[in-house]
């Protein structure tokens, strides 16, 4: 039922599976790949003072990780800076040749578009002014003509960062997400007594 | 002078593995040839490890993308999937073509989907009046089934549904919040939405522990907890003693004596690079519906001349595919801001909507026979909806966790017809590295597909309408072809050697110590997935070819 997992640990012992594993030659050789240990609770810490960007300069590095927080910033729950999330982004760019041209070019358009409007770059504007510049690149209803290339470099920059953030630990917190835990049973829906989920008890958020 | 064996087996997967184990169990001599290296759980298998614990978060190495094979081949498993053999695809076929040359092949990734086919499918050319039948009757069929579902373990529940024969149950998995708002949309609309039929232990079976729910069964499972040769076939062969499992070892063609009769297989030892021949009473091919065939027109001699066992001039013809494709997505508003829960199981595997349509009346749509559907969605391991998600900042963030319960997708799952513009054949230019030609795919999906496809859009359109969801579109067009790894028909079976590469046994017709344990015998595709059925039919193939052994037709070695 819902909510039984148990630790992996738990589960090996309860399931004996080295020993039934040793007795298997349909593969090389047995050796559980828990080495690896899941068991500490606490994210690890993300190293952010001491990174050199891979791919991009330091000044556009600053201006991917201010787009980082902008799109999933730190509220009540931590956000794209603790999770280090312009750090994968750099690091995913400098590994994608595609990506390199349209992201470099996309973060030069930015700064130009803000000297235009606000007369200074964009890590230099009010919050304000910066939400303001992406609006227009983020909601269908607001889209103006001629910022198509801005509203591409917008949906690049909002997929790593929402791939870097929902990848990493503090993303998974973020979710409460149930992945790659274990149960006894398959986990089945509680609410045995609305199968059409009509009188669920409110939103939780 | 070489070793003679009983039987050579090409192939570890679902045909081989059954065939191996079979075999050897009743006391032959076999020499099984795999393409590939023997996996390691501890190594291949990253399936409980957390993204952040691999390089690239699990997305994979972007500079890889263009060889990827998409949503299996990824960082978890990498270097597994096979790249080293290319093939090529005639002008207007697009074909993806994810293999697995691992001991055990797609076996050890599967979607472990397993309905049994009945009459509907296998009478389904007289039903439609497009195609045809198949030479054999469900009831023939139906013990082996039995045998492969206490073999293998399958999970269901026993549903009475016309188009889909019951079998011998594991408990079901439960249902969960989605699953029971989606179920009342249906009985709404009148689709059926039922528990899978699913080749995972929710009980142990035979010393295999029950499934541990983790979810991420399509790479790799380390308890070997569902279906997988590896872990459920191949050492019970191993164990009889009567088994040479040779790695890296690349068929390259049947070997045949003076009278046509196979005599071995030649191989490319990918170590060495030296080609090698293995001599033995029985070849029996299971490489896969499509390098099985390649295998077979590749054997070239005086006798056979286009191919062994190509009198009929069939072989590598008949391919049929499972369009796959998303007939519609949107999410539960019921379910917006409840809490997260593991709807992650058996790799969201969990429903599906068993094929409903031209029962009564097989001409009663637009086209004729029909097709299954499966449901996704819930909390994932990613959220891969963020995406669809407008905006940015705090509310954007507080949107993405309301809706991290409620996705909901549908795939199709529709057979393409038999069709003479869709076959296999070799090209006559481009060999692999070893000197082998390379398989050369020609393929359109046909009208009677495209017209399903259009049909489940509306239909999961209406399901979705039902349950008081929202819809948020289907897509345009159907996945690739080859994307369901479900290929058939390039050995087809039936009674008339003039017209079928085998005959209802899997034995060629042209050389009788010549067998085909894969899907490549299935006359025509179904809405159902082909595993199980590989399964049986071998299982079925390989008594026959015992009985054979018994009663003279081969000699022992």
């Amino acid at each position: 039922m819902a909510g039984q997992d148990i630790k992996r640990r738990e589960l090996l012992r309860a399931i004996g599976i080295a020993a039934i594993a040793s007795h298997y030659p349909g593969f090389v050789k047995w050796a559980y790949a828990g080495a690896h240990d899941h068991a500490s609770n606490e994210p690890t810490p993300v190293r952010s003072q001491a990174y050199t960007p891979q791919f991009f300069s330091s000044e556009e590095f600053a201006r991917i990780e201010r787009l980082a927080e902008l799109i999933i910033p730190s509220d009540e729950t931590p956000g794209a800076r603790e999770a280090g999330v312009a750090e994968f982004v750099d690091f995913m760019v400098a590994h994608d040749t595609e990506q390199q041209k349209p992201m470099r070019a996309g973060l030069a358009w930015l700064d130009e578009q803000c000297g235009h409007r606000f007369a200074h770059p964009f890590l230099d504007v009010s919050e304000a002014q910066q939400v303001s510049l992406l609006e227009p690149l983020a909601y269908n209803a607001r889209y103006r003509a001629g910022e198509e290339a801005g509203q591409e470099f917008f949906r690049r920059v909002k997929e790593l960062t929402v791939m870097g953030f929902y990848s990493s630990e503090i993303g998974y917190r973020e979710l409460d997400n149930p992945a790659s835990r274990f149960y006894a049973e398959s986990p089945a829906c509680p609410h045995v007594n609305d199968p059409a989920h009509q009188h669920l008890p409110p939103p939780r958020w | 002078m070489p070793k003679l064996y009983d039987a050579v087996v090409i192939g570890t997967g679902a045909g081989g593995g059954m065939a191996i184990k079979t075999l050897c169990e009743a006391g032959l001599k076999v020499c099984a040839i795999n393409a590939g290296r023997r996996l390691d759980p501890s190594k291949d298998f990253r399936h409980h490890r957390k993204p952040w614990d691999m390089k690239f978060r699990g997305f994979g190495d972007p500079a890889k993308r263009a060889e990827s094979y998409g949503y299996m081949d990824n960082e978890w498993v990498e270097g597994v999937w096979e790249h080293e053999i290319p093939f090529t695809t005639a002008p207007g076929t697009r074909w993806m073509w994810p293999r697995c040359f691992a001991v055990g092949g797609k076996t050890n990734f599967w979607g472990r989907s397993s309905a049994r086919m009945g009459d509907i499918d296998f009478r389904a050319g007289s039903l439609s009046g497009a195609g045809i039948d198949w030479p054999l009757e469900y009831r023939e069929i139906a013990p082996f089934y039995s045998r492969v579902e206490r073999m293998i373990g399958v999970a269901s529940t026993v549903q009475n549904r016309p188009s889909n024969p019951d079998g011998e149950y594991l408990p079901a998995f439960n249902f969960r919040c989605l699953d029971h708002i989606l179920q009342q949309g249906g009985q709404k609309v009148g689709i059926p939405y039922l528990p899978d039929r699913i080749a995972q232990l929710t009980r142990s079976l035979e010393g295999s522990p029950p499934c541990h729910f983790c979810g991420a069964c399509t790479t790799g499972c380390d308890t070997g907890s569902f279906f997988s040769t590896p872990w459920r076939f191949l050492p019970r062969a191993e164990a009889t003693g009567n088994l040479d499992l040779r790695t890296n070892a690349l068929a390259k063609n049947v070997l045949v004596d003076e009278n046509g009769l196979a005599s071995g297989v030649a191989y490319i030892d990918r170590k060495t690079g030296q080609e090698v021949e293995v001599r033995s009473r029985v070849v029996v091919v299971a490489a896969s519906c499509l390098e099985s065939a390649r295998i077979m027109l590749n054997s070239k001699s005086r006798i056979w001349p286009e191919g062994i066992a190509n009198s009929s001039g069939q072989l590598g013809r008949n391919l049929c595919d499972h369009l796959y494709g998303q007939s519609a997505e949107g999410y539960l508003p019921q379910l917006l801001g409840q809490p997260s829960v593991p709807d992650n199981v058996g790799d969201c595997q969990i429903a599906w909507m068993p094929r409903w349509q031209n029962l009564e009346n097989p001409h009663k749509e637009k086209f004729v026979n029909g097709y299954s559907v499966y449901p996704w969605g819930g909390c994932q391991e990613y959220p891969w909806n963020a995406m669809s998600i407008e905006g940015f900042g705090s509310s954007y963030k507080h949107e993405v966790k309301r809706r991290y319960p409620t996705p909901v997708t549908f795939s199709i799952q529709a057979p393409s017809l038999p069709s003479p513009t869709n076959y296999l054949d070799l090209d006559p230019e481009v060999s692999d590295k070893y000197g082998i030609p390379v398989a050369r795919l020609h393929f359109q999906w046909d009208d009677n597909a495209l017209r399903m496809f259009e049909h489940s859009k509306q239909a999961c359109a209406e399901l979705l309408h039902a349950a008081g969801a929202v819809n948020e579109g289907a897509a345009k067009d159907p996945n690739m072809p080859g994307w369901s790894l479900h290929e058939t028909g390039t050995c087809r079976m039936g009674d008339d050697p003039k017209h079928f590469v085998t005959n209802r046994f899997g034995q060629t017709h042209d050389v009788k110590n010549l067998y085909v344990c894969d899907a490549s015998v299935f006359p025509s595709s179904t809405d159902k997935t082909t595993t199980i059925s590989i399964l049986a039919f071998t299982l079925r193939t390989c008594e026959q070819m015992l009985d054979n052994f018994r009663n003279g037709v081969h000699r022992r070695a």
